[in-house]
């Protein structure tokens, strides 16, 4: 999701060719593939009649759904506060092995769940790197919702550094130089003219980062465990469901994280748009 | 910033509106003592010795959809009936027992069916899903495990109730959950105070039982409530913890029913039975910390 993204003008109609008919054919076929997951989920949850009025199922949502959209926005929180200025640090300077911090920065994008919970609990466990430094201080956070909030940063923040870092990329340096010319601060020229300029890469860095936060499954499960109230996001919620053989409700749970994600989809579109508030 | 404060606008609003979904009630942390199992209708007879015993001759591709807890055991009565029968191939996928049974039901195929509790084999049952009767095959029994130093001092099922031990066990629609749980309420009796002390201590409530052990393994928790199998299998794996029996009037006897399913080859299946309930098949389960049944 960057300035450019496709959807902002649509693309002109033209007629179709033999080609073009080939094409149509093959993304047919692949639209019906790529959508039919998600209307099946609809179709089933609706056929299963899963009931809020089941005591059990209403309070595995509620609790789920909560600390789901607590945890998601702390964890956004803290991967814009510490996300933006690394970002900044990668666009503007030439670090030492530049290349190498990039690309460790991106890792978690492509580091398997399993992986991220292995080495999350490597890094954070008790009786990982900083496991026993954490206990002197008190500080235990295995099985705590703060362990879920890790994780989530971890997975999230790569997305929001990366289209961070593109937006800062993209603008003139000329223009800072400017401002510091004028007798603007540091501060207030990033505030007052780089920030203005990237508003729409860092809001779709965060969107992509929240949504990241929001599906968080397989880290969490292995580093923070699996609690109602404390540890148990939405996927945990709708994973423990289904292991426990209560399908309508799994299927409730996934068509209300469907819709949660849809509202962010939204979300992303809206401020994509060119008619929207600069 | 429009976009942004629009963004953090929303973002504050979902959390605030999160406070006001309907209150549940506050959920009791804690353990709910599961009714004591009810006796069931058909239990399944203990080591009866199923009618066909043989493998057919023809080349057999055998599918056997065991309870997680019998991984490793299966594992190597699956290479033992190979090694034997070079015609016949054994797969062995191991899952919680009731995501067995649910993916039997949503058409997954397969030849046998061993579950960790009756309860999920009656189920089995009672959807047509097996061919015949289920025979008890095995039996498991639960412990208390916890890190080989023991960071915590647990010497029995008295200090799970001590204050701020991390104690994890498997959730209540597993069955070692469940056992676990009726484990704990055979124990305290009517004693509420130390059930809620015991509930306390639980820091997670992990899918399968196989979780809970590597919580243990990890050190993340000070206490774990596993099969004796599963520890068995820490120790084969070469990171053992440390073993604490459960009082010898807790009953904590788990009961493994094995069946052909309805709709596979049973001819084979039967025989992948036999073997299981063989002398040799129970020296593999005994290996693996199981029970042997009488």
């Amino acid at each position: 999701m960057t300035e450019s993204s496709p959807h902002r003008t649509g693309p002109p109609s033209r007629p179709l060719t033999g080609l073009g008919w080939g094409t149509v054919a093959i993304g047919l076929i692949a639209l019906v593939a790529l959508t039919l997951p998600t209307v099946a989920l609809l179709e089933r949850t609706l056929d299963a009649r899963p009931s809020l009025a089941d005591e059990r199922t209403r309070e595995t949502l509620v609790e789920a759904l909560r600390l789901s959209l607590v945890t998601s926005v702390v964890a956004l929180a803290v991967i814009v506060a510490f996300g933006t200025p690394v970002a900044w640090m990668l666009a503007r300077y030439r670090l030492p092995a530049h290349r190498l911090l990039d690309a460790l920065i991106d890792l978690p994008i492509i580091l398997p769940p399993a992986v991220a919970g292995i080495a999350l609990l490597a890094a954070f466990g008790r009786r990982g790197l900083l496991g026993d430094e954490l206990e002197a201080l008190g500080i235990t956070i295995g099985f705590s919702t703060a362990a879920v909030v890790i994780a989530q940063v971890f997975v999230g923040a790569p997305f929001y550094i990366r289209t961070a870092r593109t937006g800062f990329g993209r603008i003139d340096g000329g223009l800072e130089e400017a401002a510091a010319d004028l007798g603007a601060s540091p501060l207030r020229t990033f505030w007052r003219v780089v920030l203005p300029l990237t508003r729409s890469s860092l809001a779709a860095g965060a969107v992509l980062a929240w949504a990241r936060a929001l599906g968080e499954f397989g880290a969490t499960i292995m580093f923070a465990g699996n609690r109602p109230g404390v540890t148990q996001t939405m996927p945990l919620a709708i994973y423990e469901r289904f292991l426990a053989g209560d399908l309508p409700t799994a299927l409730l749970l996934s068509t209300v994280l469907l819709g949660s994600s849809a509202l962010l989809l939204v979300v992303v579109r809206m401020l994509g748009e060119p008619g929207a508030p600069r | 910033m429009p976009r942004i404060k629009s963004l953090a606008i929303f973002a504050l609003i979902m959390t605030l509106a999160s406070f006001g979904l309907p209150a549940a009630p506050a959920t009791a942390v804690g353990l709910d003592c599961p009714p004591t199992a009810a006796a069931t209708t058909a239990s399944p007879a203990a080591g009866s010795i199923p009618d066909a015993v043989a493998f057919p001759d023809e080349d057999v591709e055998l599918t056997v959809f065991a309870a997680a807890s019998l991984t490793d055991a299966y594992a190597e009565i699956a290479d033992a009936i190979e090694a034997a029968h070079p015609n016949v191939f054994v797969t062995v996928e191991t899952a919680g027992s009731q995501t067995l049974v649910t993916q039997l039901t949503e058409g997954a195929e397969a030849d046998v069916l061993a579950t960790a509790n009756t309860r999920t084999m009656e189920q089995a049952r009672n959807e047509g899903l097996i061919d015949g009767d289920a025979v008890l095959f095995t039996a498991n029994r639960l412990v208390i495990v916890t890190p080989q130093d023991d960071p915590a001092g647990i010497a029995g099922i008295d200090d799970l109730a001590q204050d701020d031990i991390r104690l994890v066990v498997a959730g209540e629609e597993v069955p070692a959950g469940r056992y676990a749980r009726q484990a704990i309420c055979a124990w305290v009796g009517d004693d509420a105070d130390a059930l809620a002390r015991i509930g306390d201590n639980v820091v997670s409530e992990e899918v399968d039982v196989r979780s809970v052990l590597a919580k243990v393994q990890l050190g993340e928790a000070d206490a774990g409530i596993v099969y004796a199998s599963d520890a068995a299998a820490a120790e084969i794996a070469g990171t053992p913890v440390r073993i604490v029996e459960f009082p010898d009037d807790v009953t904590t006897a788990a009961a493994y029913p094995i069946a052909p399913v309805a709709g596979g080859n049973t001819e084979a299946a039967r025989a992948f039975i036999a073997f299981v309930m063989s002398d040799e098949g129970q020296d593999i389960l005994d290996h693996y910390g199981f029970t042997p049944v009488s």
